[in-house]
């Protein structure tokens, strides 16, 4: 798209934008009353008449196919100024943090063998899903990105993602991961791995992990008492997530499964069950009792636990590398039992391709051909080691900590990506919130937030 | 108002120098052309809306450029140009949002959705799934070889069709005996299963017909003679799906069938008229919570204008002073909070304010004994909400003063001096007026942005503390925007925008009543203008 | 406190305790800019703190962390998919040429709402403040389409009969001209208002008389204003410069491709994972980050007092 046009007509412009307040440096009287009427008109000038051909280029999407192909035979070396979006011919591939780097490593592997140029943009996480709909539809998006599965829910029903066809590789994921991917019946992504909250423990303080919640909370309750820790167990304040299991383990839910496809059913609200209101009762006692404090937050828990001030926490596989380099002794172990078993929420990351990919059909097969095999799976893991939902490399893997996030996670529940979920997170955020601030009954607390959240996905 | 303190100036007198003109009309037609251009893509580009601007203002500059009268408008215009289209058309964009359906399940056009279900197609029953191997000739044309699994071998052609390879007239290269297809077809030469991945894009763009089927490349290994299942007919506005014989009229965003269902698919954007803001006034979560909300909001921001201001006054009188030690050290020192992005300070502050963690409660609690429960409480949210503002803001009042201070005479307090007027008195009678008056509008602008300063409140405290009991799920801390914005992003199904864009209307509204009235009862801005 | 010049000490009259009441002044003066530097530092103390741990939290109790570590550092230094000096120039390109742009334009216009009566002026000044007060939540949207289109209409070079063929500025998506255009156009509003209270106070007498001595308009206001309005272009100058530089929302919209982000795009990156919020690199990058900014001020600064010795002309 490389145009010219006569005498500079744009840097002109500019200039004589500013210029025509002072035109000239001599010194000329201003201002000039009796100009004559004008008698130039715009079309005349030649620069009009050579830009035409700016718009007339239509964008790359739109030339016939056989103009993409480079001409030349041998042109492999991907484009030396990225464009921002994906190009026809240019794989193109959005992904966060170390993925990025990992698929940059897995693109190059693939330009080399297969002739074509990878191109990886590292986004911000959430900024993936944001721009997608944005830049997606305005032709600038790419052709690949690498999400979490509960974004389906609105990317499906803004309809920026395609569907997939694994095809006979489907057999080689672990089903949890299709069945995250699959929306509405329909499969929209390849999952690459999953992750689920589990207990970490301190083992200088507790040899043994904790077999039952109220083991746990006993010993807890012993080493606050003897002085030994600041906190026994740890839950951060205004974390649905992290206390999923504890709501799903006293028989609590969200949503409850349709009764004839056994997908979420946005109509069965669940925080306000009999279960639902025993797991606000229970996070009320441990608050009143002064296990769990007000004003403790994520970074709060990850300090105490990595300085041996707390003794349990319950969270995901992404805090490993902080435990691993702050040198204390920590084990992984599955989440203890409770009246029911605790169920976790198990999010799964995987590929989507967009439903505005200029290289829709490569996309899938780069996929399905190069990324689904043994070797693209281990260099994802590597760079990002969540549970692998790839079979294969989910039985060679040993790692004992991951070998307790997955048990974990076989008991989970994906999370819902119905795009009803939004509405759940504020309200039941506030009752968790009112509750450690022992300013509401918690009975009160969570029926309010579960009308509320019935009051919202009502809305027309 | 205004006449007396200055007299205008004569708009006419001598003639300009004939070049001056024609340069000037030289300048104006290259602005014209290139305004023309630029309009023309963006109407292409589907921003009607952006074009009509763009060449409003672009006729309004020649003739400001042309007609003498005007003259004192032409130094105005590069910058009216850029705020128009900067500023001013983005609200005009947000003005039309709030009449149309834009929301999580309405985002792309309408000429989107209809290409999305043109691109299904289905296989009728007789049609197996085929295997293709590709064909390219050196000008980078390509045929595809098909074979059904009943070993029926066919020819995929841009130009002739489908043709069975036995009636195909060319001549064929030799039989590879690996997959038992010839080498080449005339100059076609075949591509290996991984060389096909090159031109996989070019492939899926073939268009090669058989009959009413179209030859689709569903996978490396796959593809299926389909026929397209929906077509759309623009005059009569329907979706017909071919497959069930349906038609879908076009309603409302969305393709509706006569029987009320809806064609699979996402909906688009559509001009639904005011029901956003029927909504907005509708909404009892709204209408119940606007009240304490407006009143806090007020106070917020006129609060947090007042505290900035004091201080950075306050320390611009400090800094102004000559013989202040290291004052360049200081006032460097003094402006750092401005020189990192807000979100990150917020997010600092959020941690030092940790009643039980942050450090702040625990000096506190050290020389006081004291915690302050700092986001449990709504009062102490609300201080720690302004004091974090405070922070924020002073440094850009302080840069401001301390320019502004520079705009009053020395001569004023050389003469209030000799009259015995003291310190304070001086401050009272020459620098707090005159400073006014040059900052009195930065002021009002201050105002109406901390009135809408959304950042601050989601990030420190996400409108929190809840109140308990209440009707509506508003915050203590929460200002309308956070408010009403939460309720637009969380909304049954998703991010309505439109219904945003109806709140930012409602909320500008009531921010430029405010400022109106402001301009209108002071005085001091009456004069100035 | 408003000796402000050394005409006004000329002006000391023998009068008791007076350089007690000097000394006392100038002692407390030293005590609140001592306490606004602890005041404006706190924060920043526990994003230095954050840099140097080797855990990725914001919220340490303590100052001094455990452990100190340059990892950080190293990370931030040693990343090629991270280049931090390309961004760190991308922002300072970006915020210079804005903040000329802005000055530039905002001296043009201050200059005609100053010295001109015309009709509309009123509304103009205040339609001026009333539009930037709409709550904007849609105009990424706005900005990125037209810049898209921009794009699009622009050639990406142009010949020039002395010249022959230049390259021009790119001024669409993903570019750093685009993005100087949307954020000049955003700062022009209250800094004009600023501005013109500004030229307001210079005597309409200097221009009246260079007027009647047969100078144009143009050279009123090069040679007779902009000298003595000095200060108020650095104001305005640095207050784009810094608003520009720190902004991230925009710009995170507009640049997709890394070789073009600004340095606060660059960051977000490493807040914005889902649980795995790298502070620690953030914090670090936060730190080199502002330097810039502060040596740009540390510089520019004696320009906003710099109108103090021309007092004496103004009045």
């Amino acid at each position: 798209m490389k145009l010219s046009i006569q005498l500079g007509a744009l840097l002109v412009a500019f200039a004589m934008l500013f210029a025509a307040c002072q035109p000239g440096a001599a010194p000329t009287p201003q201002p000039p009353a009796d100009t004559p009427a004008p008698v130039d008109t715009p079309a005349q000038t030649p620069p009009a008449a050579e830009t035409p051909p700016a718009e007339e280029t239509p964008p790359a999407e739109e030339t016939p196919p056989a103009e993409e192909t480079p001409p030349g035979e041998e042109t492999p070396e991907p484009s030396p100024s990225p464009a921002p979006g994906a190009e026809a011919g240019t794989l193109t591939i959005w992904a966060a943090g170390e993925t990025a780097d990992a698929l940059t490593d897995i693109g190059a592997t693939f330009t080399e063998q297969y002739d074509v140029p990878v191109q990886v943009y590292e986004l911000g996480f959430g900024d993936i899903r944001d721009q997608l709909l944005l830049r997606g539809p305005a032709g600038e998006g790419p052709d690949i990105i690498v999400g979490a599965h509960d974004w389906l829910g609105q990317l499906t029903a803004a309809g920026v993602v395609e569907p997939l066809d694994l095809g006979a590789k489907e057999d080689q994921f672990a089903q949890v991961g299709v069945d995250a991917f699959t929306y509405d019946g329909t499969l929209y992504g390849m999952p690459y791995g999953s992750e689920a909250i589990a207990l970490y423990y301190n083992r200088d303080l507790v040899p043994e992990p904790p077999a039952t919640w109220d083991e746990l909370k006993e010993t807890a309750r012993q080493l606050q008492e003897d002085g030994t820790v600041e906190q026994g167990y740890c839950l951060q304040k205004g974390d649905p997530y992290h206390s999923y299991p504890i709501l799903t383990g006293h028989g609590g839910y969200i949503f409850g499964p349709d009764p004839e496809t056994g997908a979420y059913n946005p109509d069965d609200v669940g925080l306000d069950s009999p279960g639902g209101l025993a797991y606000g009762n229970e996070l009320n006692d441990l608050v009143a009792e002064g296990l769990l404090r007000d004003n403790v937050d994520y970074s709060a828990c990850i300090t105490m636990m990595t300085e041996g001030r707390a003794a349990f926490w319950m969270t995901g596989p992404w805090a490993l590398n902080d435990f691993r380099t702050s040198g204390v002794n920590y084990g992984v172990a599955p989440i203890p039992m409770m009246e029911e078993q605790p169920r976790p929420f198990v999010g799964v990351q995987g590929m989507m391709v967009s439903s505005f990919a200029p290289n829709m059909l490569l996309a899938q097969s780069f996929l399905t051909e190069f990324i689904a095999t043994d070797e693209g799976m281990d260099a994802l893991y590597e760079a990002d080691p969540r549970l692998p939902v790839w079979l294969p490399l989910a039985e060679r893997v040993e790692d004992p900590d991951t070998a307790a996030f997955t048990e974990s996670a076989s008991h989970g529940d994906p999370m819902p990506a119905i795009p009803e979920m939004s509405a759940v997170w504020e309200h039941w955020t506030t009752a968790i919130n009112l509750v450690f601030e022992q300013a509401q009954d918690p009975d009160e607390a969570f029926e309010a937030a579960a009308e509320r959240i019935r009051e919202t996905i009502a809305q027309p | 108002m205004t006449t007396g303190q200055q007299e205008a100036p004569r708009v006419s007198g001598a003639s300009s120098p004939v070049m001056s003109v024609i340069w000037r009309l030289i300048a104006l037609a290259f602005i014209d052309a290139i305004a023309i251009v630029f309009a023309y893509s963006f109407w292409s580009g589907g921003l009607a809306l952006a074009a009509v601007v763009l060449l409003v203002v672009t006729a309004a500059i020649n003739v400001v450029f042309l007609v003498p009268g005007l003259y004192p408008l032409r130094w105005i215009s590069p910058g009216v140009f850029l705020l128009m289209l900067m500023v001013v058309y983005p609200v005009m964009f947000t003005v039309y949002a709030a009449f149309t359906n834009y929301s999580a399940q309405h985002i792309l056009s309408k000429q989107q959705v209809v290409e999305r279900f043109e691109r299904q197609f289905y296989t009728p029953e007789d049609q197996a799934s085929l295997t293709w191997r590709a064909f390219r000739s050196p000008a980078d044309e390509f045929l595809i070889w098909l074979e059904d699994p009943t070993g029926r071998q066919l020819i995929g052609d841009p130009q002739r069709g489908v043709i069975p390879a036995d009636d195909y007239d060319a001549e064929f290269g030799q039989i590879d005996q690996a997959d038992g297809l010839p080498t080449r077809i005339d100059d076609y030469v075949k591509l290996s299963r991984i060389e096909s991945f090159r031109h996989l894009t070019a492939l899926s763009r073939l268009d090669i017909r058989d009959e009413a089927a179209q030859l689709r490349i569903v996978s490396l290994d796959r593809a299926e003679l389909g026929i397209q299942r929906y077509t759309y007919d623009p005059a009569r506005d329907v979706l017909t799906d071919h497959l069930t014989d349906t038609e879908y009229e076009s309603r409302r965003g969305f393709f509706v069938a006569e029987d009320g269902l809806r064609a699979p698919g996402p909906g688009f954007v559509d001009v639904i008229g005011p029901d956003n803001f029927l909504r907005v006034v509708h909404d009892h979560r709204i209408r119940d919570a606007f009240f304490g909300l407006f009143v806090w909001n007020f106070a917020f921001a006129f609060l947090s204008v007042a505290f900035t201001f004091a201080l950075g006054l306050a320390l611009a009188l400090v800094f102004n002073d000559q013989r202040l030690p290291l004052k360049g050290i200081f006032r460097t020192l003094a402006i750092i909070p401005y020189t990192i992005p807000g979100f990150i300070s917020i997010l600092v502050w959020a941690g030092l304010l940790n009643p039980t963690f942050g450090p702040i409660n625990a000096f506190l609690q050290e020389f006081f004994g004291i915690s302050p429960p700092w986001f449990a409480d709504g009062t102490l949210a609300k201080s720690a909400v302004l004091m974090v503002n405070l922070w924020l803001g002073y440094p850009y009042m302080l840069i401001v003063t301390l320019g502004a201070l520079q705009s009053i005479p020395g001569d004023l307090y050389e003469a209030a001096e000799i009259d015995g007027a003291n310190v304070f008195q001086r401050f009272k009678t020459i620098t707090l007026p005159l400073l006014l008056v040059a900052v009195a509008p930065l002021l009002i602008g201050a105002f109406a942005f901390n009135f809408n300063n959304f950042a601050i409140i989601e990030l420190l405290t996400a409108g929190g503390p809840a109140n308990p009991n209440a009707v509506t799920p508003a915050g203590q801390t929460d200002i309308l925007i956070s408010y009403s914005y939460r309720l637009a992003f969380a909304s049954g199904r998703g991010q309505d925008y439109a219904f945003a864009a109806a709140i930012s209307v409602f909320i500008f509204a009531i921010v430029a009543m405010i400022t109106l009235v402001n301009f209108r009862i002071s005085r001091r801005l009456e004069n100035m203008i | 406190m408003a000796s402000r010049s050394g005409k006004v000490k000329r002006v000391r009259r023998p009068e008791l305790g007076l350089r007690a009441r000097r000394r006392i002044s100038i002692l407390f003066k030293v005590l609140v800019a001592i306490a606004t530097a602890i005041f404006a530092l706190i924060p920043v103390a526990f994003v230095i703190t954050a840099a140097l741990n080797p855990l990725n939290t914001i919220t340490a109790a303590s100052l001094l962390p455990t452990r100190i570590t340059f990892e950080h550092f190293e990370t931030i230094f040693s990343s090629p998919s991270h280049p931090w000096p390309t961004w760190i120039l991308n922002s300072a390109t970006v915020a210079g040429i804005t903040a000329v742009v802005v000055t530039a334009l905002c001296a043009l216009a201050a200059y005609s709402f100053s010295r001109f009566r015309f009709r509309g002026r009123r509304a103009g000044l205040i339609s001026l403040v009333i539009i930037q007060l709409f709550p904007n939540m849609l105009a990424m949207v706005a900005l990125f389409l037209l810049l898209q289109a921009v794009g699009q209409a622009m050639p990406t070079s142009a010949v020039v009969p002395v010249l022959g063929e230049i390259e021009l500025p790119r001024l669409g998506l993903n570019s750093l001209g685009g993005l100087i255009l949307i954020y000049s156009g955003g700062a022009l509003g209250f800094n004009t208002w600023l501005m013109k209270a500004y030229f307001d106070t210079v005597p309409y007498d200097l221009d009246e008389s260079a007027l009647v001595d047969g100078a144009s308009h143009t050279q009123v206001f090069r040679m007779v204003v902009l000298p003595l309005v000095r200060p108020i272009l650095a104001v305005i100058g640095i207050l784009t410069f810094i608003g520009t530089y720190s902004d991230f929302l925009i710009a995170r919209i507009m640049l997709s491709s890394p070789e073009n982000y600004t340095v606060a795009v660059g960051m977000s990156l490493f807040i914005t994972g889902q649980f795995t919020q790298r502070w620690g690199v953030f914090a670090a990058a936060a730190v080199i980050s502002a330097l810039p900014i502060v040596i740009t001020f540390l510089i520019l600064q004696r320009q906003l007092i710099g109108g103090l010795a021309q007092g004496g002309v103004k009045g």
